[in-house]
């Protein structure tokens, strides 16, 4: 038995004010959905009449906009259960409308509530985190600085640590590293310091004693020297006194020896102590290469290259200490005669900015191995040449003696035609600047600084 | 710089959450499938009489709607009627048809106006089939037990025995 009209009322009656029950072709409405009777879509009525065709019929919702208010639409089939609990579906559909301007109307006073305190609070909250992160991350930066500058050779850096958290544990043990590295590298310095000191003093201590001993061997010397002629008619005696020659001239050679080598470790002294000092003045190089070979009596076994004009001999002038330059090309010319062999050849050459002397030798050059050594203090070729004449400091010296100029001395094996050694000095036209901008990398200090 | 950087990272946070909180107002929805679809449409009231084996036996009382429990009872209390033949019922006739009724979650009370003593096991049983029956064609859960209240029964006993609908089990 269909439901009549009046049982559809009650049921509308039950839906609410704006409500519609539709049975068939039968609709009654009320309330809005009366007043628009298109406000229920078909689609709607669709959607409901599917659901009520399976098993288990629910509601359905969905918002619509009537007159630019917001409503919630109900829709629903009714059922019917069974005395056995089975629940079956009605042709009866019920539709409800709720309006929910007023729901929506809260919900914008809640928007603009939280909209308008997180303005209020969200420059607050930045400021009290930047603030937060600041006293986390200033640390941390300035432990950075100071491992930076710890870095770059500052070993005194410190960071003096705030709080008791773990990045002020952090910034102690960094400040104790710092400290404990300070004082290795300190006592370190201080143990090569007392080693160079000790080699001074002991050289120093012997100039005296050997200068005397000098003096009194070459007074020895002059004595033998006039004997023959006193003791003309005593032949009998002259292979003794010849023996006693040769000893004395021995005693004279070693003695020079071992001054020149008291000397040269008295000059390395002074290189490492900083207190070498430097009379700049103009020189030419050419002039200077020409009086170092004929004051040594050099001149006959060495061929030197100079500019071809004599106007070109200008650009030849550098500034430099005329007795270190001396020393420099004297030991080189002396190694290239002593130790390379003929011909030795000089080359002053003019370059932007330098002047550079090369001075080559017809010797076999230098072996490979020993090549990477060559201006180390002491270093020998091989044992068979540590009596040969010299200190085994002469390169070293020299080396540094360019330094101090601010230039540089090269050695290299040449094997095109002619075989042999190539030493080179390049001299900057001014080495002064370049010194005191700190060019004692090569010594590990600082030098020339009494200009 | 990092100053900067984080400066405007948490600029570009709280815009975001601006528009977020913006962004949550009513708009037209499409279809949502909500809870289970209502019930209780009946051509009429179920009301248990027993067969001439003694057994129970639904009868539908032609009312155009469900109705209450009370008035299921109520039209239980008043027999079968003449017009339905062979049934009878286990329960004596009454001029006094009123019945209270006190729903909880898991138990129907049924305040009778009869004494126990009239009333036999299959009555009962009609009594208790015609409330729960009516009770869950409304829609209520089917996991509910009746008590009946007769006008003898002592106060002290009226928390006793719970029924079921042996028809519906």
């Amino acid at each position: 038995m269909p439901p009549s009209e009046q049982s559809l009322q009650l049921l509308l009656n039950a839906a609410g004010e704006d409500a519609m029950v539709v049975h068939d072709d039968l609709v009654v409405a009320a309330g809005v959905l009366a007043a628009r009777p298109g406000t229920v879509p078909e689609s709607f009525r669709e959607s409901v009449q599917s659901r009520a065709a399976k098993d288990d019929p629910r509601m359905v919702t969905r918002r619509v906009e009537i007159d630019g208010a917001p409503w919630l639409l109900l829709g629903t089939p009714v059922t019917h259960t069974t005395p056995g609990g089975e629940r079956r579906a009605t042709d009866v559909e019920v539709y409800a409308a709720r309006d929910l301007s007023a729901i929506d109307e809260q919900l914008d006073q809640l928007v603009a509530a939280a909209a308008g305190t997180a303005a209020l609070v969200l420059p607050l909250a930045v400021v009290v985190a930047l603030l937060a992160s600041g006293s986390v991350l200033k640390p941390v930066a300035k432990l950075r600085t100071t491992a930076r500058r710890l870095a770059d050779g500052d070993l005194a850096a410190r960071t003096e640590p705030r709080g008791v958290d773990e990045l002020a544990q952090l910034t102690r043990t960094v400040d104790e590293m710092a400290a404990a590295l300070q004082e290795s590298m300190e006592s370190m310095a201080r143990m090569q310091q007392d080693a160079r000191r000790f080699a001074a003093d002991v050289s120093h201590e012997l100039r005296t004693p050997l200068t005397t001993l000098t003096a009194a061997v070459e007074v020895l010397h002059a004595a033998l020297d006039e004997r023959p002629s006193s003791a003309e008619g005593a032949s009998g005696h002259s292979a003794e006194d010849d023996e006693v020659r040769e000893s004395a001239e021995l005693a004279i050679e070693e003695t020079r020896r071992l001054v020149q080598l008291v000397e040269d470790i008295m000059e390395i002294a002074r290189f490492d102590a900083s207190t070498a000092t430097m009379r700049w003045e103009e020189t030419d190089v050419v002039a200077a290469v020409a009086d170092c070979l004929r004051t040594r009596s050099w001149a006959g076994q060495v061929h030197v290259v100079g500019p071809g004009s004599p106007e070109a001999s200008d650009e030849m002038v550098v500034m430099a200490d005329r007795g270190r330059l001396d020393m420099v090309l004297a030991n080189l010319v002396g190694n290239a005669l002593r130790h390379g062999g003929a011909p030795v050849q000089v080359t002053v050459v003019s370059a932007p900015g330098e002047v550079s002397v090369e001075v080559l030798d017809g010797g076999p050059g230098i072996p490979e191995s020993v090549l990477p050594h060559i201006f180390s203090r002491f270093y020998k070729a091989d044992g068979a040449r540590s009596r040969t004449v010299g200190s085994g400091l002469g390169l070293a010296i020299a080396q540094e003696n360019a330094h101090l100029h601010g230039g540089q001395l090269t050695a290299e094996n040449v094997d095109d035609g002619a075989r042999g050694a190539r030493f080179t000095l390049r001299l900057p036209r001014d080495g002064r600047g370049v010194v005191r901008a700190g060019d004692g990398a090569s010594t590990g200090e600082p030098s020339g600084e009494e200009s | 710089m990092s100053w900067m950087r984080r400066v405007a990272a948490a600029a570009a946070a709280g815009f975001l959450g601006l528009s977020v909180l913006t962004g949550c107002s009513l708009e037209p929805s499409g279809v949502e499938t909500g809870p289970r679809a209502p019930t209780g449409l009946a051509e009429g009231t179920v009301l248990y009489f027993l067969d001439s084996d003694g057994e129970l036996v639904a009868a539908e009382r032609d009312t155009g709607r469900l109705g209450t429990i009370a008035e299921a009872v109520s039209l239980l209390l008043t027999g079968p009627g003449p017009g339905s033949s062979g049934l009878t019922t286990g329960i004596p006739e009454t001029a006094q048809t009123r019945v209270q009724v006190t729903i909880s979650e898991d138990m129907v009370t049924l305040r009778l106006p009869l004494p126990s003593t009239r009333v036999s096991a299959r009555g009962i049983d009609q009594i208790a089939c015609t409330a729960l029956v009516a009770h869950a064609q409304a829609g209520a859960s089917t996991d509910v037990r009746a008590r009946l209240i007769f006008t003898d029964t002592e106060p002290e006993a009226e928390d006793g025995r719970l029924h079921d609908c042996p028809a519906s089990a």
